[in-house]
């Protein structure tokens, strides 16, 4: 079979995505508040693609295998990275903000 | 944290590309900008349709201008394919947590694990954690299914094709060969070429070697009657000629092609025969599929050459292999054309076939291995054992 790449927003109009990336499975962290973690904006060596799998005729024939189309629909070329250890606050913070992405210092 | 929430207008939005995530919110941030927060998107969930790609920058401008695909039957390991080259797909996972934040601008809702409405001042929003991406690297195509596929059902002269779906059994067409075969386009084409393949009524085909002596044969029996010299027969009235004798202008065409080379000259078309090719042909002929003594092939095979040409043992590198029994060199056929198209299992074969090579004759057969990012010593490095049992001796190479 033959699964054919599509994108239909042209090369130099691809939507750009943004990825926040946390060292281990640390999501948990920006809920309770009380920890900061120092970030960086990183542009990645080879740029990611965000494909969406797309199933073009969804109603055919039971033999037929469905036909697939991957699509295009955005570019990741940075991502906020946090791979520092979390600093604990020393003053209480109100914990509304789950998560509160700091500038990061150049 | 898994909060599946599944909202088809955030869905759709998505797929616009209007995500909604305000993904440039968080790319914008710079030392001294205001902070943003980031909540989940309200159609944050497993999203098994959205996959990462990793590629390569010099591969962009074919995946974002709809030149690529994926090819593979279901139980193959999937490659992707460019115009021109192969590449694997290996799905990479990560520990870490990747948050996916869509570009747009940000929906005012949000969902929060204490499921309350977000504050005002969440401005980007995350829709997946992703559970790693694919790579891509750079691999050779899948040429082997092809000769596989091919031989099925060789072209025979006078063969008649019925219409029915029956008789279309071991036919393909190039629209098949790009959805069973794992190569790119460029390399698929390649493939056929060495295989000497040709496109008859829409199917790609090889032809099978006697109907290809046959038509080489009238062809040269023709040259003798109209006196046209082997290094310039005239294409209009070789084709002419030959289709009077009843041979297509595309199967004559492809012969020619074959065993010669076309030359443009005053207008006028000309091939030119190939010495090297026209006589391999006539050495596997003569040589068939058993042992000859050398000197019964030879003899054999220099009468049965067109005057005008000379035969030399060196045409049947990688063709032929000779053997030395007593006092007796042997020579039987032994087609590198036959052999596997990857090195493990090419490496397998020829120490299969004889359990020592002398570099001269290993050469020829596997010149035509090519892997990406290895060199023809680093295959011989890791396939093969050298010894020289002296400095002036040639070496030897061995099964590892």
């Amino acid at each position: 079979m033959q699964i054919r790449v599509q994108c239909g927003c042209g090369e130099s109009s691809c939507p750009e995505w943004a990825v926040v990336e946390l060292q281990g499975v640390a999501g948990y962290t920006f809920t309770v508040g009380y920890h900061e973690l120092a970030g960086t904006k990183v542009t990645l060596k080879k740029p990611l693609l965000v494909l969406r799998k797309k199933k073009t005729n969804a109603d055919c024939g039971e033999h037929e295998p469905p036909e697939v189309e991957l699509e295009v629909i955005g570019i990741i070329r940075h991502k906020i990275l946090f791979k520092d250890r979390p600093k604990a606050l020393i003053s209480k913070l109100p914990t509304k903000e789950k998560k509160t992405v700091q500038p990061a210092a150049k | 944290m898994d909060a599946e929430m599944e909202d088809a207008g955030a869905q759709a939005e998505i797929e616009r590309g209007g995500g909604g995530g305000g993904a440039d919110a968080v790319l914008g941030l710079a030392g001294g900008g205001a902070p943003v927060s980031l909540c989940y998107h309200q159609a944050f969930g497993p999203h098994d349709d959205l996959v990462l790609l990793e590629a390569a920058d010099d591969l962009l401008p074919d995946l974002l201008q709809g030149r690529v695909t994926v090819r593979g039957r279901p139980e193959e390991e999937a490659v992707l394919c460019t115009p021109s080259a192969t590449y694997s797909m290996k799905f990479v996972g990560t520990s870490n947590s990747m948050f996916l934040i869509p570009p747009g601008e940000p929906s005012a809702k949000c969902l929060r694990p204490d499921s309350t409405n977000g504050d005002a001042n969440a401005v980007a929003a995350t829709i997946k954690l992703a559970p790693g991406s694919i790579e891509l690297v750079r691999t050779a195509p899948r040429l082997d299914k092809l000769r596989s596929l091919l031989r099925e059902r060789p072209y025979i002269l006078d063969e008649v094709l019925g219409n029915d779906f029956q008789h279309m059994k071991g036919l393909y067409t190039w629209q098949d060969l790009c959805k069973l075969i794992q190569a790119s386009d460029g390399e698929l084409l390649d493939g056929l070429n060495t295989l000497s393949a040709v496109e008859i009524d829409g199917f790609w085909r090889t032809v099978d070697a006697n109907s290809v002596n046959t038509i080489l044969d009238m062809i040269l029996h023709n040259s003798v009657l109209h006196d046209w010299p082997l290094n310039a027969m005239p294409e209009n009235d070789v084709l002419s000629v030959m289709e009077s004798d009843g041979f297509t202008h595309k199967i004559v065409t492809h012969c020619l092609n074959r065993f010669g080379t076309k030359v443009e000259q005053e207008s006028r078309s000309f091939w030119n025969l190939d010495e090297k090719r026209v006589c391999l042909q006539f050495a596997q002929r003569a040589l068939g599929a058993g042992k000859m003594k050398l000197a019964n092939f030879m003899d054999k095979w220099e009468r049965s050459i067109p005057s005008g040409m000379r035969a030399d043992l060196q045409m049947l590198e990688g063709e032929v292999l000779c053997e030395k029994l007593g006092a007796e060199t042997w020579v039987h056929a032994f087609s590198v054309a036959d052999l596997p198209l990857t090195p493990a299992d090419r490496f397998a074969a020829l120490f299969r076939e004889q359990p020592k090579w002398e570099w001269k004759d290993l050469q020829p057969y596997i010149r035509d291995l090519r892997l990406p990012g290895v060199s023809s010593e680093g295959l011989l490095i890791k396939y093969t054992r050298r010894t020289q049992p002296s400095a002036e001796a040639e070496p030897i190479f061995t099964a590892r």
